[in-house]
C-alpha cells in the first residue's frame, strides 16, 4: 500500500498552472485530435447508459417485439411507477437493500473505529504481532472462508435471513482496521492526553474526543461499506431464498431468471430496476467525494510521513 | 506490506513523550489497565478474527480433504480432491485457463485505456471535470447493474452488432457462441477503464513540472515526454493497480453468473466458466463441499503466487523516487 503513497501524497502541493494560461509544455498541450478522442470515448461510454434510459421508458410491445433503439423514441414514465406496484417486488427489493446496507454501515463505522483507534493510541503487550495479523488477513480471499461460513450459518439457522450478510460487519474489516488506524496515528496526541489528565477514561476518550475527530474517515469507511453491501450479489445469492428477502442486486437478476420460458424477461422493467440500484451509489459518491479523497491521501500516505 | 513496518516504530516514540509517572508501581497498574482497555477495544476484531476467519480456514483445509454433502458425516480422503481437480477434471483446468485469460486480458486492457485517457485528460482541456466525471461514471455503478446494461449491449440486435453492421459486419451472438463469450467479459471490464484513469490522473499531477520543462528545452517531443517522465513516475500506482486488478480479475463471479445465466445457456456457460463460478456450483448445487473447499485453496494459491510474481519484479520496473533521494 506504500506504493500508492508517493505519487498521491504530492496531490496537496500540485505546481499546474491555472487553467487558460498558454501551455509552455508539449506533454499537456491539448490538439483538436485530443478533443475529437476524448469525445468518442465519452460518447461510447455513455451509449450504454443511455441505452438503459431507452429500455427502462420502452413499451411492454417493444420489448416483446425485441426493437430498442439507443435513443429514446418513447417515453413511458409510468414505468417507474409500475415496478413499486404488485406487478414486481421492487418495493420490497429496495426496502431490504435499505436495511441490510443501514446495519451492515453501523456495525462498520463503530467496530472499525474503536478497533482502529485502539491499534493506533493503546499500549499491550502482542499489539503489533496482532496488527500484523490484520494486515496478512487482507490477502485471504473471501472464496476461502464461504464455505465454513455457510456451514455456521446454516446451523445457526441463520439462512433465509439478513443476518448473515448484516452481523459480520460488526465484527470490523481488516482494511477499515487499517485505514481509522493510519488516520488516528496523525492526530495529535495532545488532546487525549489532556483528556486523561483529566481523569477520562479511554472509552471516554474515544467517544467523546476521538469519535468526533474520526468523522472523515467513517464516513468513507462508511461509504465503502454501502456501496460493497449494496451491491453485493454472492452473499444474498448463497443465503436469502425468499423473493421477500431479497436485495435490489439479487432482486433485478432474480426477475430477469424467472421469467416464463420462451418469453422475454421484462427488459423495461428490469432497467428500471438498475436504474434504481444504480442512482443511489452515483448520488452517494458525488456527496461523499470529498471525504474519499481525504482518505486517498491519509491512507495512502499516513505509514510514509 | 512496506506500511506494516514503517509506522510501527512509531510506539516507542509515544511512549517516549508520556510523562514519566513517579512509581514503578503506579505505572505499572495504569500500564495493565490500559492494556486490558487495548483488549477490550478490539474484541470485536478479535472475535470476528476466530470466528469468520480463522476458525472457518481451518475448517476449509479440513473439508478439502474429506468426501463431504454437508448433511452426512464427511467421510476423510486425504489429497484425493486436490490429485482429482488437477489430474482428472478437465472443467477445472478449463476453468483456470478462462481464469488466466480474463486476468491476462483485461487487466493490462484496463490499465493501458486507463492510463491512456489519463494521458489525455492531464493535457490542458477545457470542460476536463465533464469527461473525466464521464468516464469515470460506468464505474460507480454495481456490478449486477452493469452486467444487465451489458445483456442488453450484447444482444444480437443490440447496439454493438448495430455498430458493427454499419461496415458490413454481422456480429456474433455475444454471450451463446462459445468463443465469444469471453471477449463479452473483457469487453464489458474495458468499460470500467475509468477507475484507473482517476487514479492515474491524480498521480500525474504530482510529477514536478520542472521536469516536464527542462525536457521542453532539450526539444523532447509529447510522445518523448511521456515515455521519459510520465511513465516511469506512474509505476508504483500502475504496479498496485495490477496487483489489485489481478485479484479481483481471479475472483470474476457475478458478471458470468448473470450474463450467462446456466439454466438457459449452458453451452456459454461452459465455455465461460471460472473458477469462482466453478466453486460456487459444486459447493451450492451439488452440495460437493470438500471439492469446493479444495478448489478455493487452489485459488488462493494461484493468486499468492501471482502476487509473489509481481511484488519478485517490482524491482525491474517500478520506479520509487524516494529511493532516489
Amino acid at each position: 500500500m506504500a506504493t500508492l503513497a508517493t505519487p498521491v501524497r504530492k496531490r496537496g502541493h500540485e505546481d499546474r498552472p491555472a487553467e487558460g494560461q498558454a501551455p509552455a509544455v508539449r506533454a499537456f498541450h491539448a490538439t483538436p485530435f485530443t478533443y475529437g478522442t476524448l469525445m468518442i470515448v465519452a460518447a461510447v461510454l455513455t451509449t450504454p447508459l443511455v441505452f438503459v434510459g431507452s429500455i427502462a421508458l420502452s413499451s411492454d410491445a417493444t420489448v416483446n417485439n425485441g426493437a430498442f433503439t439507443i435513443i429514446p423514441r418513447e417515453f413511458n414514465w409510468d414505468n417507474f411507477s409500475r415496478v413499486f406496484s404488485t406487478e414486481l417486488p421492487v418495493g420490497t427489493f429496495l426496502l431490504n437493500s435499505v436495511l441490510i446496507s443501514l446495519f451492515s454501515v453501523a456495525g462498520q463505522v463503530l467496530s472499525s473505529g474503536l478497533v482502529g483507534y485502539a491499534f493506533a493510541r493503546l499500549r499491550a503487550p502482542g499489539k503489533n504481532t496482532m496488527f500484523l495479523i490484520v494486515i496478512a488477513t487482507m490477502m485471504i480471499p473471501t472464496q476461502i472462508t464461504m464455505i465454513p461460513q455457510f456451514i455456521l450459518f446454516r446451523d445457526l439457522g441463520w439462512v433465509n435471513t439478513f443476518l448473515p450478510l448484516i452481523v459480520p460487519n460488526f465484527f470490523s474489516n481488516a482494511f477499515n482496521v487499517f485505514l481509522v488506524r493510519q488516520f488516528v496515528s496523525r492526530l495529535p496526541s495532545e488532546l487525549d492526553e489532556a483528556a486523561m489528565m483529566d481523569g477520562l477514561g479511554f472509552f471516554g476518550i474515544y467517544r467523546r474526543i476521538m469519535f468526533p475527530m474520526l468523522r472523515p474517515v467513517l464516513i468513507a469507511i462508511g461509504i465503502f461499506t454501502l456501496t460493497h453491501t449494496w451491491g453485493d450479489f454472492m452473499g444474498p445469492l448463497i443465503y436469502l431464498n425468499d423473493e421477500s428477502k431479497m436485495p435490489l442486486a439479487l432482486g433485478v437478476q432474480y426477475i430477469t431468471a424467472t421469467s416464463q420460458a420462451g418469453q422475454a424477461p421484462p427488459w423495461n422493467l428490469v432497467m428500471v430496476g438498475s436504474i434504481l440500484l444504480a442512482l443511489p451509489m452515483i448520488i452517494v459518491y458525488y456527496l461523499g467525494q470529498k471525504y474519499l479523497y481525504e482518505m486517498d491521501i491519509s491512507g495512502g500516505s499516513a505509514g510514509v510521513k | 506490506m512496506a506500511t506494516t513496518t514503517t509506522p510501527t516504530p512509531e510506539t516507542p516514540s509515544a511512549v517516549a513523550r508520556k510523562p514519566a509517572s513517579p512509581g514503578k508501581q503506579r505505572l505499572s497498574r495504569r500500564r495493565r489497565r490500559e492494556a486490558l482497555s487495548f483488549y477490550l477495544f478490539i474484541s470485536p476484531w478479535m472475535i470476528g478474527f476466530l470466528v469468520f476467519l480463522l476458525g472457518p480456514m481451518i475448517a476449509s483445509i479440513y473439508y478439502s480433504l474429506t468426501d463431504w454433502d454437508s448433511f452426512n458425516p464427511p467421510k476423510w480422503v486425504g489429497f484425493d480432491n486436490y490429485v482429482k481437480l488437477l489430474t482428472d477434471d478437465p472443467v477445472f483446468w478449463k476453468a483456470l485457463w478462462n481464469t488466466f485469460y480474463y486476468a491476462a486480458i483485461s487487466v493490462p486492457l484496463g490499465l493501458v485505456l486507463g492510463l491512456w485517457l489519463a494521458n489525455l485528460l492531464n493535457k490542458q482541456v477545457r470542460a476536463r471535470k465533464l469527461f473525466r466525471t464521464l468516464i469515470y461514471l460506468p464505474t460507480l455503478i454495481p456490478l449486477v447493474a452493469t452486467a444487465m446494461i451489458f445483456r442488453m449491449v450484447l444482444a444480437p440486435n443490440g447496439p454493438i452488432n448495430d455498430f458493427l453492421g454499419l461496415f458490413g459486419l454481422s456480429g456474433p451472438n455475444w454471450l451463446l457462441d462459445g468463443p465469444w463469450v469471453k471477449p463479452a467479459l473483457i469487453l464489458m471490464s474495458a468499460w470500467g477503464a475509468g477507475a484507473a484513469t482517476v487514479l492515474l490522473l491524480a498521480a500525474m499531477k504530482g510529477i514536478p513540472r520542472e521536469l516536464y520543462e527542462a525536457a521542453e528545452v532539450d526539444g523532447a517531443s509529447a510522445t518523448r515526454q511521456f515515455w521519459s517522465i510520465t511513465l516511469p513516475h506512474l509505476t508504483p500506482i500502475i504496479f498496485f493497480n495490477l496487483i489489485m486488478g489481478l485479484i479481483n480479475a481471479f475472483q470474476i463471479f457475478s458478471q458470468l453468473y448473470i450474463l450467462i445465466p446456466k439454466g438457459k445457456n449452458p453451452a456459454g456457460y461452459d465455455a465461460a466458466q471460472t473458477m469462482v463460478p466453478l466453486l460456487f456450483d459444486q459447493a451450492f448445487s451439488y452440495y460437493r463441499m470438500g471439492y469446493a473447499s479444495a478448489i478455493s485453496w487452489l485459488l488462493f494459491l494461484v493468486i499468492l503466487v501471482f502476487t509473489v510474481i509481481a511484488f519478485r519484479t517490482t524491482r525491474r520496473w517500478v520506479f520509487y523516487e524516494t529511493e532516489v533521494k
